[in-house]
């Protein structure tokens, strides 16, 4: 049991990596942040605390939380095996964890590269995407050596390494995707058939253990970041026109001319008359 | 002689101002701008958990249908232009696109948006010809591939130069259910081979 060996873990890490993953927060932290919890430890349901309440309750690995909506601050968050006292036996336990302001967060319990469970805060770009596209996000939290992602057999993120995040925005469809060690063609996780919706952000999880043979992948879906469409093409032909027919232009310039020579005869009979003065 | 050139460009004027009907604007749709909720919000008090699955598709409209105008024409589920980022509405005038991105037949909230042409240079009459014709009130039927039908009641027609258009909320997720009908319209420019308008009809369920 992998999770019992690693017992308290310091929450140092976690506090770093939202200090560095999420800048110039200062203006917002008056707002409460989106936070999703993500279980990527495979055979272990578990108890989430937060401050010492429990908020989730024989959570199942590969399962998404959320959004909780929490305000900025620091957090004591506790990992117990389902129905334990977290006081006494947590499986992980991170203290002081920072939370910020107005942001959208996923906070994922995994395994680190060596296989120590951990708990790494991620911030999830929530920009709007263009309208057709889809945000795909990847993230290595499996205890694994550096990985690429291939989508039809050609690599799109490279040299991935745990516990870091790759993201492009691509057309809305289905992508064909797997998981080679960086550099070369060993497949260690798919292929597997990706659909990430048009106006999503659609987050890939790699978790589990290559020496235990249980990698696999685990997947959330943000919603809610389509644009729409920049225009509607819908006519080409001219037989809807409701502007002025064409023989109208001619009866215009028609009557300018003929004002014009008005006016033009009006000023010469006076300069006629003028002269002979 | 001037006072000629002055009454030929008065019959001009009054001749030109008839002829420039533009498109007759009438009623109000259900919102007046997007209503977006923040990205991945929810208003519950329960923390929802889900597996990490992905989202499953919406029923496509197939049939358009408003006989007070006499229009019935095929719809086809239609994307985006990734040339252009422009709704890429169907080639052939005859039938219309539905944006396959927004809200589908069994849709609580948001406008469906069914887009088709006026008129096409080497095509002729498109299928929503008439749609500058439709008066409120006006009911307009859409058939669903699963072969259900959803009615509608026509609330707004509006005009908008190309320039501005509320892409936002015609295109929106959310808001009241409605059904959102746009082609073109206005005085077209020869030279660009394009309209100047785009005519945008909302209608709301009934039923």
């Amino acid at each position: 049991m992998q999770l019992l060996r690693a017992g308290a873990v310091s929450g140092l890490a976690a506090m770093a990596g939202l200090a560095i993953s999420a800048p110039a927060l200062a203006a917002e932290t008056s707002q409460n942040s989106s936070v999703y919890v993500v279980h990527g430890i495979p055979d272990q349901a578990v108890d989430v605390y937060v401050n010492g309440e429990k908020a989730l309750s024989d959570f199942a690995p590969t399962k998404v939380a959320g959004p909780l909506d929490l305000p900025a601050g620091s957090y004591d968050i506790v990992l117990t095996k389902p129905g334990a006292d977290p006081a006494a036996s947590p499986l992980l336990k991170v203290d002081d964890a920072a939370v910020p302001g107005g942001e959208n967060l996923s906070l994922v319990a995994h395994l680190s590269a060596v296989g120590a469970p951990t708990l790494t805060p991620f911030v999830n770009d929530t920009s709007n995407v263009d309208a057709g596209q889809a945000r795909l996000i990847v993230r290595h939290t499996a205890a694994a050596p550096a990985v690429d992602v291939r989508a039809g057999g050609e690599p799109v993120f490279q040299d991935l390494a745990n516990p870091k995040e790759a993201k492009a925005d691509i057309a809305a469809g289905t992508v064909d995707a797997d998981v080679v060690l960086a550099g070369t063609d060993d497949v260690v996780l798919g292929p597997t058939e990706l659909k990430p919706a048009e106006g999503t952000a659609t987050i890939v999880y790699a978790i589990g253990s290559a020496e235990s043979d249980s990698l696999a992948v685990t997947s959330q879906v943000i919603a809610g970041l389509h644009s729409a469409p920049s225009g509607v093409p819908a006519g080409s032909g001219g037989l809807a026109d409701t502007g002025p027919p064409v023989w109208w232009y001619g009866l215009l310039a028609g009557s300018v001319m003929v004002l014009l020579i008005g006016v033009g005869s009006v000023i010469s009979r006076r300069t006629t008359r003028v002269s002979r003065q | 002689m001037v006072a000629l050139g002055l009454a030929l460009l008065a019959v001009t004027a009054l001749t030109g101002w008839q002829a420039t009907r533009g498109v007759e604007e009438f009623g109000a749709p259900p919102v007046s701008a997007a209503l977006d909720p923040a990205p991945g919000s929810s208003g519950e008090a329960a923390i929802p958990i889900r597996s990490g699955g992905f989202t499953t598709p919406t029923t496509a409209p197939v049939r358009l249908s408003i006989p007070t105008v006499r229009i019935d024409a095929a719809v086809r589920p239609v994307g985006v232009d990734p040339k252009t980022g422009e709704l890429a509405v169907p080639a052939s005038v005859s039938s219309v696109g539905w944006y396959r991105y927004g809200p589908g037949m069994a849709a609580n909230a948001g406008s469906l948006v069914i887009a088709g042409h006026v008129d096409g240079a080497d095509q002729g009459v498109g299928a929503l010809f008439r749609l500058s014709e439709i008066r409120s009130g006006a009911r307009i039927s859409v058939q669903g591939a699963d072969g259900s039908v959803r009615g509608f009641r026509v609330v707004s027609r509006e005009a908008f130069r190309k320039s501005e258009v509320p892409y936002d909320r015609l295109f929106d997720r959310n808001g009241p259910p409605r059904l959102t009908l746009v082609t073109c319209g206005g005085s077209f420019d020869r030279r660009t081979g394009s309209y100047r308008d785009n005519v945008v009809v909302t209608a709301v369920p009934v039923g």
